[in-house]
């Protein structure tokens, strides 16, 4: 019987599938993970271990999965420190009611779509509300995650953020209609919130971040069956200084090869803060 | 260079790098089946969204000690939730009533979409009925319950060295049929 005594490679091995399943008492538990820890390496031992973890982990491989509240996330980024904790947010464990985050979050995408939708159809007043009108229904189809679109809103709000409009470049095809803004934050992040980004099997759309020198490859739009897109500018490119502008082009599939875009269609100036 | 886009292991050692978009990424990838399990072993009612909140503020503060050596990261994630799990099961008190009490209900698992994959499904429903009926109950009252061998042992009936011989048997069984 294994007591806090050392544990032995054999009483390792014969007790490791409990071990695995927690299905020893805590001094068990404690000495066997001890075991692992002195005296090492215990290549058989960890072997053994590793298979019946996997094993174990296979158990919940018939659950369908569940998709966390958001507040979930939220509560860990501002567990973890600053870098990961929204500005505005303070430390709570469960700061609003989940439904509190999923109408926040389709107001997001309402303000956002409107504003998108006015831009492209007209500046008058009436037609702007049509335009709501128009995106209130889009908004009730919309498949876009929900996380997602929390997580924007939680951009959107956040001390610092600006809405940079994406402007169609003349080089854009005839029948290219996508649209979009960028929700950019100096704590270094970039989100493209877009619509009509239709997927393609011979082509993708590439973000690209500009600075002073060429514009720098930022990763690819992933596709949607919608073409609603709300992906992130690569976090690296924005923690060394402001950007001065953001676009997005046609490519390949598989981007850009060349280190340059291919055709730009839509670009946008980060204007001064 | 950011590990957002990288593969589990990639994001553990982003994450033991100190980035935060790493462990984003890695919650993002696995929190869903992490959050069906903690669902399934603790119930709704909260307890299983602070049982995840805990386990990655844990995969946070301990990812210089992954050991790829030791597992796939989806099964060191899924160890560590359990552990709290299992924790917060035996600081409850009084499981062994709430299993027998469970035991005479029909199963009641969170509500859910559809499984996405279904071939594991099958292939692991397939390997869990091939087992021994006593075999599987026992490895069940351990992963779903928490219950030690030895709550095993009381729960049962059965001796202790039965219970410890099924747990083994049982899933060393279960792997070889799920590798087969």
């Amino acid at each position: 019987m294994l007591t806090e005594a050392p544990v032995t490679h054999a009483e390792f091995l014969e007790q490791v599938e409990a071990y695995a399943l927690g299905a020893l008492e805590p001094d068990q538990a404690r000495a066997m993970a001890a075991h692992l820890a002195e005296g090492g390496p215990h290549p058989e031992c960890e072997a053994a271990l590793r298979r019946a973890q996997e094993t174990v982990a296979a158990l919940a491989s018939d659950l369908p999965p569940v998709v966390p509240p958001a507040r979930v996330w939220q509560a860990i980024a501002g567990s973890i420190g600053p870098a990961a904790e929204p500005t505005t947010g303070e430390r709570r464990r469960r700061p609003l009611p989940g439904w509190v985050y999923g109408l926040a979050a389709a107001a997001l995408l309402l303000l956002v779509l409107g504003f998108l939708r006015y831009q492209a159809v007209s500046s008058s007043e009436a037609m702007a509300r049509a335009a709501q009108a128009q995106c209130a229904r889009e908004l009730a189809d919309a498949h876009v995650d929900l996380l997602r679109k929390e997580d924007a809103l939680k951009l959107l709000v956040e001390s610092g953020t600006q809405m940079v409009s994406l402007a169609r470049q003349p080089a854009a095809p005839p029948g290219q209609t996508a649209t979009g803004v960028v929700l950019y934050n100096p704590r270094g992040r970039a989100l493209l919130v877009g619509q009509r980004f239709p997927s393609d099997s011979t082509h993708d759309y590439e973000l690209w971040v500009i600075r002073d020198g060429p514009p720098v490859a930022a990763g690819l739009i992933p596709s949607t069956p919608d073409g609603q897109v709300l992906t992130d500018f690569r976090p690296e490119l924005l923690t060394s200084g402001r950007p001065g502008a953001f676009a997005i082009s046609i490519e390949k599939k598989g981007g850009s090869t060349t280190g340059s875009p291919g055709t730009v269609i839509l670009v946008g100036q980060l204007g001064p803060r | 260079m950011s590990a957002t886009g990288g593969d589990d292991q990639t994001l553990v050692q982003g994450v033991a790098r100190g980035e935060p978009s790493a462990l984003e990424a890695l919650y993002r990838r696995h929190s869903p089946r992490l959050y069906a399990l903690l669902l399934r072993m603790l119930g709704q009612g909260g307890d299983a969204e602070e049982i995840l909140q805990e386990s990655f503020v844990d995969v946070w503060k301990r990812a210089g000690e992954y050991r790829a050596a030791r597992g796939a990261v989806e099964a060191w994630l899924i160890t560590i939730a359990r552990s709290r799990a299992i924790d917060r099961l035996r600081s409850r008190g009084a499981r062994l009533r709430l299993v027998r009490e469970r035991e005479q209900q029909a199963p009641d698992g969170p509500v859910t979409p559809e499984p996405p994959d279904v071939h594991a499904h099958t292939r692991l429903r397939r390997a869990l009925d091939a087992l021994p009926a006593e075999q599987r109950r026992a490895l069940e009252l351990a992963y779903w319950d928490g219950l030690s061998q030895r709550e095993i042992s009381e729960q049962t009936g059965d001796p202790l060295g039965t219970v410890k011989t099924r747990v083994r048997l049982g899933l060393q069984r279960l792997a070889d049929l799920l590798a087969g």
